[in-house]
């Protein structure tokens, strides 16, 4: 899985000020509300995909690229949101993004002894631990996100180090959450920082 | 308007149908599970998605088109007879709690309905997977009659005309 958010040169103040006076007027109700049914869809197919990964270890392509069609989506709604890039997120699964980027590689076959393992302890090996880190981490981009916007207003631009954590909390949480889609096979490791 | 039908598109046979065709065929029987995956008890779910999955789907190619609209068809009377029973058991719960032998009577013919259509589903989503055609009682024939039917002959161009004075 290879998540970017591209770290700009400049961000602009004034998107900057127009995200945080009306954001959820034109970004997170528009997108959130559209997402909200792709994301219904998504647990819909994701339900299914379970049966069907357990009975032929094949996760449907046509499934597989839709939920990292609606990923994408995600990705690139939370980056506006998070001011860590700018420009309006596009609408669709199918909608690019020059600031943003998430690759997942379709996996030809799946165990089925994971998908059973993630089913009855997936809460104790993976939702426990990773989420117990992702939360406080979740608290200090918060802060930084704060902390970052003050930056953004006064110098119009955005610290590597402060980006790269967000982006790495973003990266984090969506490395768990293909696990525990049943779309990847591979353990999340507990770093938020890009792994060849 | 639809041109008159002038015969079927020939029928692929298992080897001329790719894995993600045969893959996207199965999906559209297992929609029977989306009440469950959303976790509400509405009979109502499972038909909003059989008929989202054939809109995504209509296009794909005949065979999955086929799979999707026998999923949908036949979800609909099944559906309907849950509707039912759930609208009948809001009433008894509201009212006495009287639940009548012909209560008792329709519940359980919706369960062996229900049986029913997830034994033949199943069947069906295990042959799609295999590139394999399975047609229900009636509703078999209606889903290929739509997706494999040839529409030919004039098309009825629209002629604009001045009002009626």
């Amino acid at each position: 899985m290879k998540l970017t958010i591209k770290h700009q040169e400049t961000y602009s103040r004034g998107e900057l000020i127009l995200r945080t006076l009306f954001g959820w007027i034109y970004i997170a109700i528009p997108h959130g509300f559209l997402l909200f049914f792709v994301g219904l869809w998504g647990s819909i197919l994701s339900f299914i995909s379970f049966w069907i990964v357990l009975f032929t270890a094949r996760y449907p392509q046509s499934f597989f690229e839709f939920q990292v069609g609606y990923y994408r989506w995600a990705l690139r709604f939370r980056a506006r949101l998070n001011n860590v890039a700018d420009g309006y997120p596009t609408f669709g699964i199918k909608g690019t993004d020059e600031n943003t980027s998430l690759d997942i590689p379709y996996p030809e076959k799946l165990s089925r002894g994971l998908l059973i393992l993630r089913l009855l302890f997936g809460l104790f090996y993976v939702m426990i631990p990773h989420g117990f880190i992702l939360l406080f981490r979740s608290i200090a981009a918060g802060f930084v996100i704060f902390i970052a916007w003050w930056i953004v207003l006064f110098t119009g631009k955005y610290p590597k180090g402060m980006h790269d954590f967000v982006t790495g909390t973003i990266r984090w949480g969506t490395r768990v959450n293909l696990y525990m889609g049943f779309m990847t096979d591979t353990y999340p490791p507990f770093t938020g920082k890009e792994i060849e | 308007m639809n041109s008159e039908p002038s015969g079927y598109y020939p029928v692929p046979q298992p080897d001329e149908i790719g894995i993600r065709e045969k893959e996207d065929a199965m999906g559209a029987y297992l929609m029977m599970f989306a009440t469950l995956a959303v976790g509400l008890p509405l009979p109502i779910i499972n038909l909003v998605a059989a008929f989202i999955y054939l809109y995504l789907n209509r296009k794909t190619s005949r065979f999955v088109h086929f799979h999707a609209l026998q999923s949908l068809y036949s979800q609909i009377p099944v559906t309907l007879l849950n509707a039912g029973m759930i609208i009948w058991l809001i009433i008894i719960l509201v009212n006495d709690f009287n639940f009548t032998s012909e209560f008792k009577g329709y519940t359980i013919m919706v369960g062996v309905a229900n049986l029913i259509y997830f034994i033949f589903s199943l069947i069906a989503a295990a042959k799609a997977r295999k590139g394999l055609f399975y047609y229900f009682i009636f509703f078999g024939r209606l889903a290929y009659h739509r997706a494999y039917m040839i529409h030919s002959g004039p098309k009825e161009v629209a002629v604009n005309k001045p009002p009626t004075l």
